[in-house]
């Protein structure tokens, strides 16, 4: 009986296996491009889709997308906004991106920094929807229908690190991050060289999980600063409050990142790097839905700071810690950056070894800086290249 | 007992099974404010009358059910694999230290068995360091394989992040494959070859333990090792062959995963998928057949996760339940026909 059983099956099976095997063929021929258009790339577009990497709850990266697309509903009451969470940084998110595309969605937000790929791959097989992918850089020629856009977080993360260097005890502050990114190593250099010029002994420890949000390796690490006398944490992680909490628990400080978390340490606070996507996506829809995007500002590696003056990043309220001095400090600064020779990396900037990397009296711009692959004097952690 | 006696209550079994799970789901789902009705409405059509969704399911299911096989084959044995995961990472790193090695000059077919050799081969070798560890110092092998997950995961993060890293500006990952060490697709399709391996595995593990000398002597040896023993049974090499061969069924899944779907390594390379497909072969018994089964079930509800999302603006974390639900109740049922048999 077990034997009769088992020969169908595998009959069965062989048989299944033979006729997928007869349908084989190479992989050339069936990458067929979808939907020709008459129209501009996503014009008109009734369904907007945005992808995260993370929940919308995050007290962090992803709560800012989210907060971001609710303004999107209420600017466009027309529009149906699709949000999915927890997307991964792999093929998976062109799956859902292609979900949202049959629903509708001309426009897609492509919000974590490692959608990238996935999302050149869903514009390239759909030329009528345009994909926009949120802190990356497109480093080959721009397709009609992608960009990428950001604000220059690194400019409010200098101004943090005033105040992390003014309050700082031990000389040392310690940064949790996950990758890195340029756009991280931009942050942590401009902490660094923020606390610098109110402390030049300051040092900035760096520890990296390799996740985005990983609350265990996040813990790991904040204990692992701590224990080396670091006395102000900080952090370049999607969902912030668990660094937080572990700072406040040692009577340590901490600058925040993505939201105000000033709640979760009332007595450690300083400030942080606070964003606010809303006006930036209400432009970006706006465009679309018009047929712009293509050759628009959008349709390109863009990017806002202060000295454009429409920086989504702004700085967190202040603690009960920071004084009138240091929040004098800042003010100065950032009137500074937002001029023609104000930047975090104004030369001369010298790396970990002493080289100098940018010479004196150079202000580099802000597609430079967005290709920084250094830690500066001053940062301790090997940068792994 | 009779075949069709006792195929027809299984079958109503899996279906009430699955019933009860989606019963006990629209509870949750109308605590949530969703109508149950409808958001199985939005996942029946987003995923099994969407024809890129069907394909998506048979490309999830490929590394599945390899990845179940490398459970069920030790299982046999006796041992429990729980190192599916580090092992299919280690075989996608074969994998693609194969296609550094060789570059772009190598032909596409060739370049392809080079890297399943590899694969196949580094997977085998990983899990066989859990067996060694087992022969040698006595360590419990659902142990070591868990804790040798953590530690592929190091070397595929040092190898993209040092040797392999394609740029230094950039998220840590390796070059993309050239096209000819990418799977080929199922004509008119966007399934790559890798179901059909895994089908082909299927019926392979199939005859491999239930039609060979070594496939008796496995189980023989998993069942009562000291009456296998002392019989003349070679225990250990058979825990290290059964242990290795699973190994190698994961190497294999991580190079299908990597040549069908990713073509680069990343850090987050097929997270969870050695701990799904472990799930999938206790759903499935550890029987081949069934496999397939339970890696069809796991794949669409993945895909399906996306419309509770979409559709029902449901947290991405619900298809999650919905999977928990569905496994506990197979499970349940299944213990209780063993009762019922005894």
């Amino acid at each position: 009986m077990f034997t009769r059983k088992s020969s169908v099956r595998v009959a069965v099976s062989a048989s299944v296996a033979a006729l997928v095997l007869a349908g084989c063929s190479s992989a050339t021929d069936s990458s067929s491009s979808s939907s020709e258009s008459d129209g501009a790339p996503g014009e008109g577009t009734t369904a907007v889709g945005f992808i995260m990497v993370g929940p919308k709850d995050d007290f962090g990266y992803n709560q800012a997308v989210y907060e971001g697309s609710e303004v999107i509903k209420e600017a466009f009451p027309d529009v149906e906004v699709l949000t999915a969470e927890n997307v991964p940084e792999d093929d998976t998110a062109a799956t859902t991106m292609e979900q949202m595309i049959d629903k509708g969605a001309k426009l897609i937000f492509a919000t974590s920094y490692g959608h990238l790929d996935a999302a050149l791959k869903v514009a390239e097989e759909h030329p009528d929807v345009v994909v926009v992918q949120q802190g990356n850089t497109i480093t080959t020629d721009i397709p009609d229908n992608a960009g990428t856009y950001f604000g220059t977080v690194y400019e409010p993360m200098y101004l943090a690190g005033i105040a992390a260097g003014a309050s700082t005890e031990s000389n040392k502050l310690g940064y949790v991050y996950a990758f890195p990114i340029p756009q991280t190593i931009a942050n942590i250099n401009a902490f660094e060289r923020g606390a610098q010029s109110v402390n030049p002994d300051v040092e900035t420890i760096t520890v990296s999980t390799s996740s985005w949000c990983d609350p265990g390796k996040q813990q790991a690490a904040a204990e692992s600063l701590l224990s080396q006398g670091v006395d102000v944490l900080t952090q370049h992680q999607d969902c912030t409050s668990t660094v937080i909490q572990a700072a406040e628990k040692a009577g340590a400080m901490t600058v925040g990142y993505h939201a105000d978390a000033s709640s979760l340490a009332p007595e450690g606070w300083l400030t942080g790097a606070v964003w606010d996507w809303g006006p930036l996506y209400t432009d970006i829809v706006q465009t679309v839905i018009d047929g712009d995007f293509v050759g628009s500002e959008y349709n390109d590696n863009f990017r806002v700071g202060y000295k454009t003056g429409t920086n989504p990043f702004v700085l967190a309220p202040y603690g009960p810690d920071v004084t009138d001095e240091t929040i004098a400090a800042i003010d100065e600064a950032q009137a500074l950056l937002g001029t023609d020779e104000g930047s975090p990396f104004v030369g001369p900037v010298l790396d970990q070894d002493g080289d100098t990397v940018i010479e004196d009296g150079v202000v580099p711009t802000y597609a430079e800086n967005d290709a920084m692959d250094f830690f500066v004097q001053g940062v301790v952690g090997n940068l792994a290249q | 007992m009779s075949t069709v006696q006792t195929a027809a209550p299984v079958a109503l079994r899996w279906v009430g099974a699955l019933a009860a799970a989606l019963v006990i789901f629209s509870i949750l789902l109308m605590t949530k404010g969703a109508n149950p009705i409808d958001a199985y409405q939005g996942m029946w059509q987003s995923t099994f009358q969407r024809s890129r969704s069907i394909e998506e399911i048979f490309i999830q299911m490929s590394p599945l059910v390899l990845g179940a096989l490398a459970v069920a084959v030790p299982a046999r044995a006796g041992l429990t694999n729980v190192g599916g995961e580090g092992q299919i990472i280690i075989g996608a790193v074969a994998a693609c230290g194969m296609f550094l090695l060789l570059g772009d000059g190598a032909s596409g077919g060739l370049i392809l068995v080079a890297m399943l050799v590899a694969s196949v081969v580094a997977g085998a070798l990983w899990a066989g360091l859990a067996a060694a560890l087992r022969l040698v110092a006595g360590v419990n092998e659902a142990i070591s394989t868990l804790l040798l997950n953590f530690v592929a995961l190091d070397v595929l993060l040092f190898l993209i992040y040092q040797p392999w890293r394609e740029s230094p500006v950039g998220q840590p990952a390796t070059r993309e494959l050239v096209d000819v060490a990418k799977l080929p697709v199922i004509s008119g399709t966007k399934v790559h070859i890798g179901i059909v391996v895994a089908v082909v595995m299927v019926v392979v593990v199939h005859l491999l333990i239930n039609r060979t000398r070594w496939g008796f002597r496995i189980s023989v040896a998993g069942g009562n090792s000291e009456a296998a023993r002392r019989s003349g049974l070679k225990v250990s090499m058979l825990v290290l062959s059964a242990l290795m061969i699973g190994g190698a069924l994961a190497g294999l899944a991580g190079m299908i995963h990597f040549a069908g779907v990713e073509y680069k390594l990343r850090p987050g390379f097929g997270s969870q998928l050695g701990y799904t497909s472990f799930l999938a072969c206790w759903m499935a018994r550890h029987q081949p057949f069934p496999i397939l089964v339970a890696a069809f079930v796991f794949a669409s509800l993945s895909v399906a996760g996306d419309s509770l999302q979409l559709d029902s603006g449901l947290p991405a974390a619900s298809v999650n339940v919905l999977t928990a639900l569905i496994l506990i109740a197979v499970l349940g049922f299944t213990t209780m026909r063993k009762k019922a048999n005894a």
